[in-house]
């Protein structure tokens, strides 16, 4: 089934609407990081859930250890973000936020330092996911209720993020967002994970999105 | 005659929420582009007295068009229309020679003042 969901029109209008919700994203998480965040062209795609996990190695480059957090939004359009980095990436990230510079004499290996790479994960996680999936939700007459977020593993191969028991459907819509800290390794990638239900409204609502112009 | 402008944006929403923006009496010949050198031809042949400039593009991005326009004579007004609302890319682009900077999605209440303080429209 996978791509005939959208016609060209309608992806290129989702492709934007992804587009805005990076921006936000990017501002949110360049104040996090106090770094600039260089953007790239969102990347949309419907793909079958079997499929979902090769999708996104083809779309990220990514083909080791990630670690990755979820968090369901509802609202007439449902679904999953997952935000995803390289394992052990955002270890880097820690001397950007601050605080940590006193730290030197510490063992690295200490639990403190383990707490507190997870919390940066999950405040870059909901700095990304909190701002793109709003924004997009928005541009779309929706507004999301999130749950409660989760960390799905903090080395775990794409294929575990994607089990088909995690997620209750067939076909999903990947949204594709990827975040590069200027003159850094890290890399945080966004995806947006619908069912076909929700596909469905999304389609409708960019219809009447572009039947407005 | 009518002035020319460039509508640079890789996407087709973009560039249709951007034509309904421009205030409905102003008189231009508007070319599209849907990549930077798409925008980069066009300003070339003439045809970009002003130029709408998005920075996230395939192929050439907006930073990589404003720069190449510095090694020219940058005979336009460019005004960059961008979701990337970063601080650090509104100075970079004015850094890079770009008259303005407005974020998506643009209003024509963002842009008036813009069109009117450069004489482009009255």
């Amino acid at each position: 089934m996978p791509d005939r969901v959208f016609t060209e029109l309608q992806r290129d209008a989702l492709q934007e609407i992804a587009n805005l919700g990076m921006g936000q994203a990017a501002t949110r998480l360049s104040g996090l990081l106090n770094a600039f965040i260089e953007l790239s062209v969102p990347r949309v795609r419907v793909v079958a859930v079997s499929e979902a996990a090769e999708a996104l190695r083809e779309m990220t480059g990514i083909d080791g250890p990630v670690a990755a957090v979820r968090q369901g939004f509802r609202s007439e359009i449902k679904g999953e973000a997952l935000v995803i980095c390289r394992s052990g990436e955002i270890a880097e990230l820690g001397s950007l936020v601050g605080g940590r510079a006193g730290d030197h004499d510490e063992d690295p290996y200490e639990d403190h330092d383990a707490l507190t790479e997870e919390e940066l994960l999950f405040d870059v996680a909901n700095a990304l996911t909190g701002a793109c999936v709003s924004s997009m939700l928005d541009q779309l007459g929706r507004m999301p209720v999130f749950s409660q977020p989760g960390l799905l593993g903090e080395a775990i191969m794409l294929d575990e993020v994607f089990q088909p028991g995690l997620l209750a459907w067939d076909v999903a819509l990947l949204v594709e967002v990827n975040f590069a800290l200027e003159d850094q390794r890290f890399r945080a990638h966004l995806v947006m994970l619908m069912a076909e239900e929700s596909i469905h409204v999304v389609s409708r609502a960019i219809d009447a999105l572009l039947h407005s112009l | 005659m009518s002035l020319p402008i460039v509508i640079a944006d890789d996407s087709l929403l973009a560039r249709k929420v951007l034509t309904k923006a421009l205030p409905e009496d102003w008189d231009v010949a508007i070319s599209y582009a849907s990549n930077g050198l798409e925008a980069l031809a066009h300003y070339r042949a003439g045809r970009a007295a002003v130029m709408f400039l998005d920075l996230t593009m395939p192929d050439m991005t907006g930073f990589q068009v404003l720069e190449a326009l510095q090694h020219e004579d940058l005979n336009t007004f460019v005004i960059v229309v961008s979701a990337d609302i970063q601080p650090l890319a509104r100075e970079r682009v004015q850094a890079l020679g770009a008259a303005a900077f407005v974020a998506k999605p643009v209003t024509q209440e963002a842009l008036l003042p813009i069109l009117k303080e450069y004489g482009l429209y009255a």
